[in-house]
């Protein structure tokens, strides 16, 4: 394990299988495939940054880098990816064998360049995209949560605002004498074109004749642009007195309808607004809504409240007459947005469905940052927002415009990536034909990325089974190299560039070798993310069978047995955890969609493919740290076995952080002994799982949700839906001082019963 | 005929006396004239009478102090009315049976008097509460309608204004005049607290205004999309104004540095005029437009018209003087039904077809303002005066009026700004005491049996106050059966009336020329057939002969027919301004029509003289209308009840004129540059004095002084020569 957390920190990089298979046949007997989890913008504390641009292959456009063979003599290197052979420019001609430019240390496979020339004159823009159509109380909540993050906001940044319900409210800030909006149908379609004509872009420069109207380059001026979007420092004030008489939709809502709510249609303004003004530049729309979208595009559901919000089993039987057409308006958003450069933040807060669902696909595409909870009273949304702005160890490091590329060795193809990107169509001959993911390119938009954001590239090896002698002498090493272009906070455009190398092996007595190379963690992550996209996408798939299929198919490879002896089965430390992780991958809320709403169900998921390998984990399979005053905090098995009365339970489900008090705590803690001095070891025995939560709070996001809990308090039920139920009603033998789940879940010894029956088969 | 011999109406409007006398009980002629207080009691008497038969009725006009309509509650009684022709009790009906019936003078019905309205008649037969009972001894009263007389609670006074802000608006002072105006009459806005007020604003886009109570500051709401036009709020665009006066406050302090970059030059007339509709639509109201820019965007955009010279003298003349947009006529009469009464501000320096816009205010009983070429500088005081009296002024909301007449008789026509509803129901949005009405009568058999017959005037109104009303006016008039008595008892001012309103109707399907003879025919004809009558009686072969009280009537013809909205061809008046005056006429009192028919030409230099006199002192002695009059050593004033001409004689002292003008009288008077204000001189302080008497005696309007120096063409000729009706050259080109 640690030596793939050290590879981690090296490059940012987990992948399930670090010595490769070395041919197709092999690669497809390891059934998790070959897949790497890249988190591109990773923080390194001593992370070079060269002030220049980078030199690449005259062929490949590969970056120079320390796997690159150097002919000092003849200032000449040689391409690990084509063996093209490229001169060293006049400036390089001083490096030696002790005088090597900083791309081609060793130690040095992921460094940064900037090029002084190439900075963004554009500020980072913020388009706030707000709903009213809310009880007064939310809106309250809403807008002091806004009035402290316009504060927090970047004196620089450029800011808008939009406000919608029954019509979309574009407001001209610049506008000094009083408070002014532009009113838009929220059931009618508008272009761009129509956009800039009706908000009198125009009225002072008349529009071109011919071409796109792009920013202040191409046809607008910048005062038409800064009525719009002005910087904070200049706006604030006007920002906050319009927070302040920010109204509930004024519209009557009759008893049996729904709110009318234009969601889609405002996202659409604010994306033709966007695209508009700052074409190409950082910009994100952040969406602020409080329930679901009724009126016009992107309607998810009807207003007569007799109608409920389609469910998972609605889509399943596809009879929600509405999801497909929202989600095609929201494909051709995310199109607009990606072309556009710039990003979409979701911040869904109701008890009701808002149609995260339906909207998935264009805050991921733009690499947008998603929050969900059920109030904007409620910490999970107060704390998310203000992480976004805070600064300090903890800031989001919010970047923009980032364009991702692979180059890798040419027996490797790309099939594609799960994550947070889109496509931007490169094809070339590095493309598979099977496309997992965004395929059938090499270069991905990410509109927006931070510091967190994880992408799971998905190859496929291509070798054909090659006569050993051949095989022996060549290159046993494949090369990949990641290449990130994006805009820095500061502005300024970087590049990125990781190199990698692994060893490949084929052949007989090459199992050993996959198997000292197996990340359990990083390939549990890459099966949640496979199977979560197979569910999205492929029409009948069954994700406990798929799962179960693979697990069977793994451990008849890698693991050591007599044929039909399931008592003889064993697997190799290297392999030992992932049956635990794929039984707890089962019933997760990533596969057990039925225990949520489908907007519950695109959250997790849109959370699942951007982080990175051990948060992922976390929400898999969660972590249980158990307190008590016989030891120190140690991890439990998550199990209702580790439930005890005199001890206290911290889970960390990712998603949710669980306080548990045994029932013996419990009562002390009534009894106050916590407030009595001769027990202060109780009170920091009752404080210590608070303090860890909170540390685990303060670095995430979207901020969990904190639950406090006692045994046999409705609350517990956090706690026990994440355990193994290894005691239920229907155990033969219910021992009478444990807690019992009242579930039909297989508990997880029955679960590896089955597993080595079927392996050793 | 020679017209320097005809008598000229130097003492203005005079009322025939005889016919008050006659009936005591009639209301005043302010209220109601009638062409001749003789009515004709056979078909062939109408046919040689030539003249309108018919009436003039301004329901509301101002009563002096004292004179006050008195107003009777009838509740819980309910109002007395007779129960088959709906006649409204009044003095001309008879008490019977010991006061226990009364007889309809109308329909001579025998009604039943109600418990509640017994008393017992005197040995006379009048009743013993006759002095109690202003309904049963005044010709005019006024009654507080019951729950009946309403469909919906009576409405607020709500004052909407749809005020364009285009480049021009802006540019001419238009906006900021207008801004300020409306503020300073908020106070006087008649109807607190139930005063209602809101605001849009276009250009190329409409601009709506939140004004919600709870606000600092109003929030503007624009929208664009002209061909789908919506309103942004389902409340607070017309609001309380005393519960949003703060914000209506700042909305008006900022309006015109809003738009003071402005430079839009587009105008969404039509559109913003369908969105004031939608927001005053179900609560009626007076709709105030504000138009700067002939409209050319959505739906009622116009074209320049009216400089296509070929059409003047064919057939297709008369399609420059109305809409020719279907959506003028369909707005306004949308708008009547809503009880929206819509007035038009025109400002523009170029074509704006008034034709078109005047017809908002024709079908809803509004009132069309034109300031053509209007520049702050000049027209300030005048926009100023004039909206705010608009504003102020008593006003009459979601009115109907009805004329009802004996048996035998019949009301066939009605001219002026009203849309009617069924027959003979004018439907009236809003009223003021500016406003009069003018109708036909005839007679529905051959021959009238009766010997008196009575009209009755009801006007159904929701008073500023919130009450519903009833106002009647009553008079009785004789049935003859000669004609001289219909001559002697004919009214000038109430003939010149109604025939200005058929002429400037017949303008709209006909040429000039044959409106303008139509009347001139009608006139000799009249005049023919009194000769007829009388001639060889008086043996006065081959001299006009006139009876007295249409002596005035050959002149006022003439002014008629060269007055702006008749007067020559293509050449002699702008299409708009001749739109605009016909406008004007249609709605005017007989005083005030007279006044602009035949205006004041006064000299003063003399008076300015005259050592330490008062303006009191000023004795108005008006001058025929002719280039003989002016002496060019004088000054004087010519003033038309819209506007004063101030002419300076060639050989005028230059004392005066230094004077009066100081150094501006060296430079030159046109373009209205050179203004007469009051400066630190005797003379000049006498002059303002005698300017703001004249203007007392016409508060509806305020008169901008127009300086004309004798000989400087063309302005002489246009605002004074082309006006001395009695001249060859007054007011004809050909
Ligand atoms: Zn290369
Ligand atoms: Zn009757």
């Amino acid at each position: 394990m640690a030596e793939f957390l050290d590879l981690e920190t090296q490059d940012a990089v987990r992948m399930p299988w670090n010595v490769l298979p070395g041919t197709k046949q092999e690669s497809s007997n390891c059934v998790v495939p070959i897949a790497s989890i890249y988190t591109p913008l990773k923080p390194f504390p001593s992370l070079p940054l060269l002030p220049y641009s980078p030199l690449r292959c005259r062929t490949c456009r590969s970056v120079l880098n320390p796997f690159s063979i150097v002919d000092f003599a003849s200032k000449i290197w040689i391409c690990p990816f084509c063996l093209q052979r490229n001169h060293f420019p006049p400036h390089y001609h001083s490096i030696s064998d002790d005088n090597l430019p900083a791309e081609l240390f060793p130690q040095y496979t992921t460094i940064e360049y900037e090029s002084p020339s190439e900075k963004s004159n554009v500020p980072p823009v913020f388009l706030f995209v707000i709903d009213t159509c809310m009880i007064e109380e939310e809106i309250g909540f809403l807008k002091s949560a806004l009035s402290q993050a316009v504060g927090l906001l970047p004196e620089n940044s450029l800011v808008g605002l939009i406000t919608f319900g029954t019509y979309v409210n574009v407001h001209e800030l610049g506008f000094a004498q009083i408070p002014k909006v532009y009113v838009f149908k929220g059931s009618k379609e508008v272009t761009k074109d129509q956009v800039l004509e009706q908000m009198n872009f125009f009225a002072k420069r008349p529009k071109p004749a011919t071409g796109v109207i792009a920013g202040v380059r191409d046809g607008l001026s910048q005062e038409s642009i800064s009525r719009f979007l002005l910087p904070a420092s200049e706006c604030e004030f006007a920002i906050n007195s319009i927070l302040e008489e920010l109204q509930k939709d004024p519209w009557p809502v009759p008893a049996d309808q729904r709110a009318t709510r234009c969601t889609g249609t405002a996202l659409s303004l604010a994306a033709h607004l966007l695209g508009a003004c700052v074409p190409g530049s950082g910009a994100r729309i952040m969406a602020f809504t409080g329930g679901p979208t009724t009126e016009g595009q992107g309607a998810i559901v009807s207003k007569n409240l007799s109608e409920p919000v389609r469910s998972h089993k609605d889509l399943d039987k596809d009879s929600a007459p509405y999801y497909h057409k929202a989600v095609k308006f929201y494909e051709a958003l995310a199109k607009q947005l990606v072309h556009q450069g710039h990003v979409l933040d979701l911040f869904a807060c109701a008890l009701d469905q808002v149609g995260v669902a339906e909207l998935k696909v264009a805050v991921e595409r733009t690499g947008g940052l998603v929050v969900l909870a059920e109030s904007f009273g409620h910490s999970v949304f107060k704390d998310s927002l203000k992480h976004i702005f805070q600064s300090g160890d903890h800031d989001l490091g919010l970047s923009s415009n980032g364009i991702f590329e692979v180059n890798c060795s040419k027996d490797i193809r790309v099939q594609g990536i799960i994550g947070p990107c889109a496509s931007l169509e490169k094809k070339g001959p590095l493309c598979s034909e099977t496309v997992i993911g965004h395929g059938n390119t090499t270069a991905w938009k990410m509109c927006g990325l931070d510091k967190a954001t994880s992408l799971c590239l998905v190859f496929e090896i291509v070798k054909k089974e090659i006569p050993e002698a051949i095989g022996q002498s060549a290159n046993s090493q494949f090369y990949f190299q990641f290449l990130t272009y994006y805009q820095h906070i500061s502005g300024q455009m970087r590049l990125r560039v990781t190199t990698l190398s692994r060893r490949w092996v084929a052949g007989t007595g090459s199992i050993q070798d996959l198997i000292a190379g197996f990340d359990q963690e990083a390939a549990a992550v890459v099966m949640a993310r496979l199977v979560s996209f197979k569910m999205e996408t492929e029409a009948e798939f069954d994700p406990i069978r798929w799962l179960d299929k693979s697990l069977i198919h793994l451990c008849s490879r890698f693991g050591d047995y007599q044929k039909d002896s399931p008592s003889s089965f064993s697997l190799s430390p290297r392999f030992s955890i992932f049956p635990q992780f794929m039984f707890h991958l089962r019933r997760s809320q990533f596969v057990q969609v039925f225990n949520n709403s489908p907007d519950e169900t695109a959250y997790f998921r849109m959370i699942l493919n951007r982080e990175n390998v051990s948060n992922s984990v976390v929400m898999i399979q969660p972590s249980l740290i158990s307190y008590s005053f016989h030891s120190s905090p140690e991890p439990a098995l998550l199990d209702v076995a580790a439930i005890a009365a005199d001890r206290i339970l911290l889970l960390d489900s990712y998603f949710t952080i669980v306080v548990f008090h045994g029932s013996t705590i419990v009562q002390w803690r009534r009894a106050g002994y916590h407030n009595l001095p001769e027990h202060a070891v109780f009170a920091q025995l009752l404080q210590a799982p608070q303090d860890d939560a909170k540390i685990i709070i303060k670095e995430r996001f979207p901020v969990p949700r904190l639950v406090i809990c006692d045994q046999h308090g409705s609350q517990a039920r956090f706690l026990l839906a994440k355990l193994n139920p290894s005691a239920t009603y229907n155990s033969d033998i219910p021992a009478p001082e444990r807690e019992i789940l009242f579930t039909d879940d297989v508990s997880f010894e029955v679960f590896l019963d089955h597993l080595q029956r079927l392996a050793v088969q | 005929f020679d017209s320097k011999a005809l008598p000229r109406p130097l003492d203005g409007d005079v009322e025939p006396k005889s016919f008050a006398e006659m009936y005591p009980m009639n209301c005043s002629s302010r209220y109601l004239r009638l062409t001749t207080s003789a009515i004709p009691n056979s078909q062939s008497l109408v046919s040689r009478w030539h003249l309108p038969l018919g009436a003039v009725v301004c329901p509301l006009a101002e009563a002096p102090d004292g004179e006050e309509v008195p107003i009777v509650n009838f509740a819980p009684t309910g109002i007395v009315r007779c129960r088959r022709c709906r006649t409204y009790v009044n003095p001309y009906v008879t008490f019977t049976d010991g006061g226990r019936k009364w007889r309809c003078n109308i329909c001579a019905l025998l009604n039943d008097v109600s418990g509640d309205y017994f008393a017992h008649l005197d040995a006379s037969g009048r009743r013993v509460d006759l002095n109690e009972r202003p309904e049963l001894s005044k010709g005019s009263v006024e009654f507080i309608a019951p729950a009946e007389y309403m469909v919906r609670p009576p409405m607020p006074p709500r004052y909407f204004f749809l005020i364009d802000v285009s480049i021009s608006a802006v540019r001419s002072g238009m906006l900021e005049v207008v801004a300020q105006t409306i503020k300073s009459c908020l106070d006087k806005l008649p109807g607190c607290p139930r005063t209602q007020i809101g605001f849009i604003t276009f250009d190329s886009t409409i601009h709506f205004y939140n004004m919600k109570s709870s606000l600092t500051q109003p929030q503007m709401m624009v929208v664009s999309d002209l061909d789908d036009i919506f309103v942004p709020l389902p409340d607070d665009l017309l609001v309380n104004l005393s519960e949003s006066r703060t914000v209506v406050d700042a909305f008006l302090d900022s309006l015109s540095s809003m738009f003071q970059d402005n430079v839009n030059v587009e105008s969404a007339f039509g559109p913003a005029l369908k969105a004031a509709f939608m927001v005053m639509g179900q609560l009626g109201g007076k709709l105030l437009i504000f138009q700067n820019t002939l409209p050319s965007l959505g739906v009622g955009r116009l074209r320049l018209r009216g400089d296509d010279l070929r059409v003047y003298g064919t057939d297709k003349e008369h399609v420059l003087r109305i809409p020719e947009d279907p959506f003028y006529k369909q707005m306004a009469a949308d708008c009547t039904k809503c009880q929206i009464a819509v007035d038009v501000y025109a400002f523009s320096d170029k074509y704006t077809d008034i034709a078109s816009l005047g017809t908002l205010a024709k079908y809803t009983g509004g009132q069309v303002y034109y300031y053509p070429s209007f520049h702050s500088a000049i027209h300030k005081e005048k926009l100023r005066h004039e909206l705010a009296r608009d504003l102020t002024r008593e006003t009459a909301w979601e009115a109907v009026m009805r004329i009802r007449c004996g048996k035998g008789v019949r009301f066939t026509s009605y001219h002026g700004n009203f849309m009617l509803r069924s027959t003979d129901l004018l439907a009236l949005p809003a009223v003021d005491c500016d406003k009069a009405y003018a109708m036909q009568l005839n007679l529905e058999e051959t021959l009238l049996t009766t010997q008196t017959v009575y009209f009755q005037v009801a006007l159904l109104y929701t008073s500023s106050s919130g009450e519903r009303r009833i106002r009647v006016h009553t008079a009785a008039a004789p049935v003859v059966a000669d004609l001289g008595e219909m001559y002697r008892q004919a009214d000038t001012g109430s003939i010149v009336s109604l025939f200005c309103r058929l002429a400037i109707e017949k303008t709209l399907s006909y040429k000039l020329e044959e409106a303008r003879n139509s009347v001139q025919q009608r006139i000799v004809k009249a005049l023919r057939e009194y000769r007829n009558l009388y001639a060889v009686q008086h043996r006065l072969v081959g001299r006009m002969i006139y009876p007295e009280t249409l002596k005035f009537l050959p002149l006022y013809g003439l002014a008629l027919c060269k007055s702006i909205a008749l007067r020559g061809g293509y050449a002699d008046a702008q299409l708009d301004e001749r739109c605009a005056a016909g406008h004007a006429m249609m709605t005017l009192p007989v005083k005030r029509l007279l006044k602009l028919l035949y205006p004041n030409l006064v000299r003063i230099d003399e008076y300015l003289v005259k050592a330490s006199s008062m303006a009191d002192e000023f004795n108005i002695s008006r001058l025929p209308l002719m280039a003989d009059s002016l002496d060019s050593r004088g000054l004087y004033v010519y003033d038309d009840g819209f506007r004063f001409v101030i002419w300076f004689g060639k050989m005028l002292s230059p004392d005066i004129a230094m004077n009066l003008l100081r150094e501006d009288f060296a430079t030159d008077f046109s373009k209205n540059q050179v203004t007469l204000c009051e400066n630190d001189s005797e003379m000049s302080r006498k002059m303002m004095a005698v300017i703001k008497k004249f203007r007392e005696i016409d508060p509806y309007i305020y008169q901008l002084c127009h300086l004309v120096r004798q000989g400087e063409q063309p302005r002489e000729g246009y605002f004074l020569l082309g006006n001395l009706v009695e001249d060859q050259t007054g007011g004809m080109s050909g």
